[in-house]
């Protein structure tokens, strides 16, 4: 058999002899191409955002809090505090639990203002969410107790409000009063897409207070909480422990319309939701691909039957069957790898217009690059064959004969 | 100078005969040919269109196999051989000189002459020098980079005789040779036919033109696939 090296070069000149001919006959497998890598694009997109929301809300921890209702000014339920306190007693393997309030309020400070969350919580929170401080300290079991006004801020909320110097130690004013900052967190990666599964908390943007000193106005219950979190010690507990919570807050709160948020759940719907995609991406993909073999083959043995006196000659001049075969198995295969190779880029291009115009987060992984050129081979190989497989049959005599 | 008589036989037929079918008949473009070419002798078949010199030339250069008969090739049995053995002697032993040269368009000069050697397995560093030493003994050397497209009939027949020489073929078949060639031309093509064989090389060709046979030291006439007189002119 010839070098393969040898091969491409007679390959690709051949191929340059019809200029035209050869790029419209890849048109079929760029475009498939560019479609299965835009959507791949789209795909991997979702599930990386998908992971990023799990990684901060934690894969150990689960949120249990009222069903939003579905319509009308009223807001949820609020929890009992006490039901905080059972959980802790009652459910296996918890290693943390923390009650929270939460309220939208305007946050002052030097002359600049912000809208922020406003999170009334314990120092458990902390660990519940693997809280990491960037400066400063945390809330402490101390500043609940006495109701202190300390505040700890989101990373953005830090620069927001303190964009010249430290925080620590300066006030701010939240809704009605006054707080004193006593830390900062460090920055986290926060969920930034829409309609998704979880609607994640984006901590950066929100300012933590001790539970009491958030002041929740008059409508509500005094000793109310909005969420509870809690972190068990491994994720294989997260899924019975969510069960018991939900359990015991119902017991406790006596309210039925309960949502538990357990991130392994959700990761578990999103990968079947993605199972869904892939299969569509696929069969696009298998559809498209189907389309541009067949014209590959149809213009390789059109290429085969203009150049039967080629064959003739190089059997005469000593080819064998293989080594014709193998000629235009490499001028099929270049046409569609160069195919790949342009549909790549194409979808790739396409992915970041998605991107920049519907504003669907997209990613590439290297793998699907790698295997779309792999599977363009193997259509050039697979739609090659029996061109190919023709050229090589030639009988030498009647190939040198043709005009 | 004709050959000895001892000269041991480069190839030789054995009441060959070839017969395709052509609908429900079969057609017999051979009927029983024999026919010895001995080395370093100069060959000339004629005979009229469809006397089956083609089929002949087919058969010597192991293209075609005989429908039955004889086949032998320095000694040995062709008839046994598979196609890819066919194709390894006809790229080691036998070079074709075809009337419409049968250059490959998209390949240079040099890379139509190098073709053979691709398929012999030599080394690729050689090629291109065995390419231009062929090029040079048929005078062309300085249009190795040049495109078929671009040479005149005589040029492009001198590239296929380059070719078919590059990797010093025991036999070298010529088909028409100078069909396609004005007669100033094609005596420049006979002329370099003559010289390969005064070099020693063995050469049948077969043609039509009655002075371009006279040139070769032994004359086959066919008719109906048959030889009908041989002679030495």
């Amino acid at each position: 058999m010839l070098p393969l090296p040898v091969l491409v070069r007679l390959g690709a000149r051949s191929l340059r002899l019809h200029k035209l001919r050869s790029s419209l006959s890849i048109l079929g497998v760029v475009f498939g191409v560019a479609a299965v890598v835009a959507m791949s694009s789209v795909g991997e997109g979702a599930r990386r955002e998908t992971l990023a929301q799990i990684a901060s809300l934690g894969i150990d921890t689960v949120t249990v809090r009222p069903r939003p209702r579905e319509a009308g000014p009223k807001a949820p339920a609020a929890l009992p505090a006490a039901a905080a306190l059972s959980l802790g007693r009652v459910v296996p393997g918890v290693r943390a639990v923390a009650p929270l309030r939460v309220a939208e309020l305007p946050a002052e400070a030097g002359g600049r203002s912000a809208a922020v969350i406003a999170i009334g919580t314990t120092s458990a929170y902390r660990d519940a969410t693997r809280l990491e401080i960037a400066s400063g300290r945390f809330l402490a079991d101390l500043d609940v107790d006495d109701r202190k006004r300390v505040a700890v801020l989101g990373a953005s909320v830090a620069r927001v409000l303190f964009p010249l110097g430290d925080p620590l130690g300066e006030t701010l004013r939240l809704g009605g009063d006054w707080f004193q900052v006593v830390g900062v967190l460090e920055g986290r990666a926060s969920p930034r897409g829409r309609g998704t599964a979880i609607r994640g908390r984006d901590l950066n943007r929100s300012v933590l207070v001790p539970l009491p000193a958030l002041d929740r106005g008059a409508d509500r219950q005094a000793d109310g909480v909005d969420e509870i979190v809690f972190r068990v010690s491994s994720p294989e507990a997260v899924a019975r422990a969510a069960e018991i919570a939900e359990a015991v807050v119902r017991r406790a709160s006596g309210e039925e319309a309960l949502e538990v948020i357990v991130p392994r759940e959700i990761l578990r719907q999103r990968e079947r939701t993605q199972r869904v995609f892939n299969v569509v991406t696929g069969a696009v993909a298998a559809i498209s691909l189907l389309v541009g073999g067949i014209g590959i083959m149809n213009i390789m043995l059109a290429s085969v039957a203009e150049r039967t006196r080629e064959v003739g000659v190089r059997r005469a001049l000593g080819a064998r069957r293989r080594d014709v075969a193998a000629q235009f198995l490499v001028e099929s295969s270049l046409l569609t790898v160069t195919g790949g190779v342009l549909g790549s880029v194409l979808g790739l291009l396409g992915a970041a217009l998605i991107q920049a115009f519907a504003g669907w987060p997209t990613a590439v992984h290297p793998l699907m690059l790698a295997t779309a050129l792999l599977v363009a081979l193997a259509v050039g190989i697979g739609f090659g064959l029996y061109p190919a497989w023709h050229a090589a049959g030639l009988d030498p005599v009647e190939a040198l004969r043709r005009e | 100078m004709p050959p000895a008589p001892e000269a041991p036989s480069l190839v030789a037929l054995r009441d060959v005969a070839r017969v395709y079918p052509r609908g429900t008949r079969e057609v017999a473009a051979l009927a029983g040919v024999s026919l010895d070419v001995r080395e370093g002798e100069k060959l000339a078949i004629m005979g009229p269109s469809g006397s089956g010199k083609t089929t002949l030339l087919s058969i010597l250069g192991c293209l075609d196999r005989p429908t039955r008969g004889e086949h032998l090739f320095d000694g040995r049995r062709v008839e046994g051989l598979s196609d890819d053995e066919l194709s390894r002697l006809r790229n080691r032993a036998i070079g074709f000189v075809f009337q419409a040269f049968h250059l490959i368009p998209q390949l240079t000069v040099a890379e139509n002459v190098e073709t053979p050697l691709l398929y012999a397995g030599a080394p690729p560093r050689e090629w291109r020098e065995r390419a231009l030493a062929a090029l040079e003994r048929v005078g062309l050397a300085e249009r190795a980079d040049h495109r078929p497209g671009e040479l005149s009939g005589g040029e492009a027949q001198r590239t296929a005789i380059a070719r078919a020489l590059v990797t010093e073929p025991r036999l070298l078949l010529a088909d028409e040779p100078t069909g396609n060639l004005d007669s100033a031309t094609g005596d420049e093509i006979a002329a370099l036919l003559d010289e390969l064989h005064a070099r020693g090389r063995t050469i049948v060709l077969v043609t039509h033109n009655e002075a371009l046979a006279r040139r070769a030291e032994r004359l086959v006439r066919l008719r109906d696939g048959r030889i009908e007189a041989e002679e030495r002119p």
